[in-house]
This record gives structure tokens, sequence and C-alpha cells, in this order.
């Protein structure tokens, strides 16, 4: 792989950090910013990925991304069940409910 | 090998941006799963074939389902929705703002204001996953263990209806 590809991976991976970080921004939907995370975090997987292709170190990068992977779906896993539960409770998945919550 | 990577990211970027920028839930996951299978591939074609099945059996396929469940479990009108969320319109901005960071990181690399260095040749029969992930790196496994645990627990608690003890 060239070090044109590489820069390419580079870039992109950027872009999608970006649009991830955009989505928090913009949103209040609470599966909306999970989402806007799980992006910005598909990059960050790439990035690791890269790294261990030019440090020739892929075995050890590989067992990065597994724990990156377990990680991500730990924190789908929660915010899905925390945004479950506001909608039980205020009918709607907006994150600005969460200001209502006492104790 | 050059043009499965440069197809693979193509398609990672471009499914990541429509998840994002889609106003429906459900759509913008199916799309999160086909960004999670580009990367799948892409690993695989650059020689990470442990991390890329657990990418596309994990990332792809868990998560979908996890999205899709808590969508199920929320069954607010599509119409509903948009009016109380006005994704469409705040998300409207989001192609002029990755065109103008596109340019902007192309033209620093041009004017090689940041660069990559080149790849190092594959150390020799040295990388053997199986042996880094069992044997070297120990505490990360027991850090994941009580990752998944906790989340177990988190979920839960989130979902208890009466005291569990």
């Amino acid at each position: 792989m060239t070090a044109q590809t590489e820069m390419f991976m580079l870039t992109a991976g950027l872009l999608m950090i970006m649009a991830g970080c955009y989505c928090l921004i913009r949103t209040y939907h609470m599966l909306k910013i999970i989402i806007g995370i799980e992006v910005a975090m598909k990059a960050v997987t790439m990035f690791i990925m890269l790294a261990g292709y030019i440090n020739g170190r892929m075995g050890l990068a590989q067992t990065f991304i597994i724990t990156v992977i377990v990680i991500e779906v730990v924190v789908a896993v929660v915010a899905a069940g925390l945004a479950v539960n506001l909608y039980r409770k205020y009918g709607s998945m907006d994150v600005r409910n969460l200001r209502k919550l006492r104790g | 090998m050059e043009a499965i990577v440069y197809i693979c990211l193509a398609a990672m970027l471009l499914f990541g941006i429509l998840a994002v920028m889609h106003h429906s839930i459900l759509k913008s996951a199916i799309w999160l799963a086909l960004a999670s299978a580009s990367l799948g591939v892409l690993m695989y074609t650059m020689g990470a074939v442990w991390s890329s099945l657990f990418e596309i059996s994990v990332c792809s396929g868990l998560v979908t389902v996890i999205f899709v469940s808590a969508i199920s479990l929320s069954n607010t009108d599509k119409g509903e929705l948009g009016k109380l969320y006005e994704d469409k319109k705040r998300m409207s901005l989001l192609p002029v703002v990755l065109i103008a960071g596109g340019i902007l990181l192309f033209a620093a690399a041009a004017l090689q204001l940041f660069s990559v260095p080149d790849a190092a040749p594959a150390a020799a029969g040295a990388e053997d996953f199986a042996e880094i992930f069992w044997n070297s790196r120990q505490t990360d496994i027991l850090g994941q263990m009580i990752v998944a645990i906790t989340g177990s627990v988190a979920v839960v608690a989130l979902f208890k209806e009466r005291d569990i003890l």
C-alpha cells in the first residue's frame, strides 16, 4: 500500500470523525447520538489498524481493535437501555428530557 | 489490493455520512451496519483477519440488533419524529462542513503540513495474533471481561422492575 493510500485513509477517517461530532452537536435524539458516536468509533478503529499496518505490528493492533469493539458494544447497549427508559418515562428519546430527571 | 481499499474507504465514508444524515433512525442503523461491514472488508484486505471477523459479526450484527430492538420498543410516529427533532433541517449543513473539511485536509496534505511514515515490513513470524492476545495482553482481556460484566449489570439495573436483592 502506498503512502498516498494511507493519506486517503487518514483523511477519510478524519472526515468520519467530523461527521460523528457534527451529529453529536446538532441532534437531540438519543439513538442518533449513539449512531454519531459509533461512526466516530469506526474511524478510530481504522486509525488503530492503519497504525498497526504502518509499524508492521498487525497482531498487536488487532488486540487493541478487539478491545475497542468490546467497549463500543457495551457503550451502545447501555446507551440504548437509557434511551428506552427515557422513552418509557417521557414518551420521547429527546436528550433534553434528561435535564428534568431528579435523583 | 489498492482498488479494494479505495472502494471500501469510499463505501465506509458514504455509509457513515448517510447513517448520520438520514432522518429515519431505522435506516440510519442499517447504514451504520453497512459502514461496519465495509470496515470489516477493509480490515480483511489489510490482513487483520481476526478483528475483521469481530467487526462484521459484532458491530455489523449485534449492534444493529440492539438499535432495532431499541427502535421497536419506542414506536413513535415518523411524522412526529420529524417535527420533534427537525433532523432534516439540523443536518442539512453537514455536506458543506465535510466538503470544506475535506478541501482543508487535502490542502494541508498537499502542503505537507502532515504526513504518514512509510509502512514498515511486517516482523517475520513475530506477530502471532493468538500469542499476543492470550499471553502478552492478558490485562486487556481482564479489562474486556470487566467492561462486559459492567455492561450486563448496567442493563439489568436499567430494566429492573423490582429489587434484585
